[in-house]
């Protein structure tokens, strides 16, 4: 039966579309467009139905501990200070707590500089270092001092530029690593010291005039304690 | 009601899967038919799926892209006969290596297809390890230490800068690596089992009579012992095994031979002491950035003497 009616040619199902003159209503909606939409409606309006009435239901005058807590002074609202909040044991944690993070960081910054300067020879600049010939007479020198003149170098004039791009860029990540090694470096040293500060000890900073080799930075002194 | 309505979903999912272009011809066209469908389709999300298909397809057409670009390195001979220079993201003085497929120290290594479809592959010598790589680096005008040659290797350590020379030489050439301390002579014997033109002597080097029955003429002594007597040493393997007219290399580290004095005053002390045994130092670099204090002195040993009189007549 159904197969003699699929033998039957169809008229193609066509979806209606939104008509040209309200366009600008968007997509036509559909029937399930509608459901999808209305539901969600009716969930937020049962949301808001729960909150109206959990606070008309609401006792004003139940207890809370920031009426304790809490004053009015001169008209204006003061929160109870949070002063002591947490112990000296705590601070130091919390102050320092970030200064593993950096370490690690500066020691695998590290890491990659070595591995990148384990390819990068500077082959193209000349070293900085010294070079001395021996020699027994005048002539010899005179032979050397010519050759080295006209020294000729190993070049690469037909070096394709996607190859001169690339070292210029493992160069540049040398330099921009070394940098940041640098600044973690330094980063490293100022939270070591805030954290020896932290400790307990007597140390004072140092006048200006105290200190032996001059620096722009603070230079503390610990009292000697003697230890058992 | 229902029949028909089930039969039209099923048949709107299948528009989707198809994408909007299918649509779009069943409206008969008309400017204004075609970016609607298309609309549509995308906000159900078969405009996304198309999307995910394109997307793999362009990651596909990227990666053929990259390998049609050519050789990412190019490797040219150095000055010196068996170094070479290998450019890319490297910026690298390198040796061929002589196990293909394999590091010895974790050094990167570089392969390189010839026009014929052989691969090269090159080992990065690190100037940082080696003092001979430094040295050449350094600009030093001869290490006499070419493909062929026989070397008699002094400090060998752990066999870094040696499997660089054995490298070097090829397998025409020779290298002994004499090595004193057993815990870095394992990894030398490692690093030999892999090269047989490397014959690793666990030995004093100061005591050359105990290994002169493995060790023949040679050509080159290179010397990396860092001690305070390393002249002495170095002359009394010389005397045993160097040709005449063969050459030394020496790596001067001027805190081992004395500290209190300018690293230039020490190099000069060490080229007299090697003056006084016969040695004929012909040139020295210091070996800045990669080391500091360090030099490098290479010479001949009881070279023979210069034909003065002939050109007089």
């Amino acid at each position: 039966m159904s197969s003699l009616k699929n033998a039957q040619n169809r008229r193609d199902h066509k979806e209606r579309a939104q008509p040209h003159d309200r366009r600008k209503f968007g997509i036509l909606e559909k029937h399930k467009d509608y459901v999808v939409r209305a539901k969600a409606f009716h969930q937020k309006e049962e949301a808001l139905k729960k909150l109206r009435e959990k606070a008309s239901f609401k006792n004003p005058d139940e207890f809370s501990f920031k009426m304790i807590n809490t004053r009015m002074i001169d008209g204006v609202h003061k929160p109870k200070s949070e002063a002591n909040k947490y112990t000296q044991e705590e601070l130091l944690v919390m102050k320092t707590q970030d200064i593993g993070y950096v370490l690690q960081k500066l020691q695998s910054e590290k890491k990659k500089i070595d591995l990148l300067s384990s390819t990068l020879h500077l082959l193209d600049n000349q070293p900085p270092n010294k070079h001395v010939y021996f020699v027994e007479d005048r002539e010899e020198a005179r032979e050397i001092k010519s050759r080295a003149s006209q020294s000729n170098k190993t070049t690469f004039e037909q070096m394709p530029k996607r190859i001169k791009r690339k070292i210029a860029a493992s160069y540049k990540e040398l330099e921009e690593r070394k940098n940041r090694v640098q600044e973690l470096e330094k980063l490293y040293n100022d939270m070591s010291l805030q954290k020896e500060l932290q400790k307990p000890g007597r140390k004072r900073k140092l006048r200006e005039d105290e200190i032996l080799n001059p620096t722009t930075r603070p230079v503390y002194k610990w009292r000697a304690e003697r230890k058992r | 009601m229902r029949p028909p309505r089930g039969g039209g979903r099923g048949g709107g999912f299948r528009g989707r899967s198809d994408g909007g272009g299918f649509r779009g011809r069943g409206r008969g066209g008309g400017g204004r038919g075609g970016p609607e469908g298309r609309g549509g389709g995308r906000g159900r999300g078969g405009g996304r799926f198309g999307g995910r298909g394109g997307g793999g397809g362009r990651g596909r057409g990227g990666r053929g892209g990259g390998m049609k670009g050519g050789s990412r390195v190019v490797v040219e001979p150095h000055r010196h006969d068996g170094v070479f220079i290998a450019k890319g993201k490297e910026d690298a003085l390198c040796t061929r290596n002589l196990v293909a497929g394999e590091s010895v120290y974790g050094e990167k290594r570089v392969a390189v297809q010839n026009e014929d479809g052989t691969k090269i592959e090159y080992r990065v010598w690190n100037p940082f390890r080696s003092k001979l790589a430094a040295a050449i680096l350094g600009g030093v005008d001869n290490i006499w230490i070419a493909p062929g040659t026989r070397v008699l290797y002094l400090g060998a350590a752990s066999g870094t800068t040696v499997s660089h020379v054995s490298d070097l030489v090829g397998p025409t050439g020779m290298v002994y690596a004499v090595e004193f301390s057993h815990r870095s002579g394992r990894d030398l014997v490692n690093m030999a089992k892999k090269r047989t033109n490397v014959i690793p002597i666990i030995e004093d080097a100061r005591h050359p009579a105990k290994y002169r029955m493995l060790v023949g003429m040679v050509d080159v002594i290179f010397s990396d012992v860092a001690q305070p007597d390393q002249a002495r040493i170095l002359a009394l393997n010389a005397s045993y095994f160097l040709k005449n007219g063969g050459h030394f290399v020496i790596s001067i580290k001027a805190n081992c031979i004395d500290s209190t004095v300018p690293a230039e005053a020490v190099f000069a002390q060490e080229v007299k002491k090697l003056q006084a045994e016969q040695f004929k130092p012909s040139e020295q670099v210091t070996l800045e950035p990669f080391e500091r204090d360090h030099a490098c002195v290479v010479g001949g040993y009881r070279m023979p003497k210069k034909q003065k009189l002939a050109t007089a007549t």
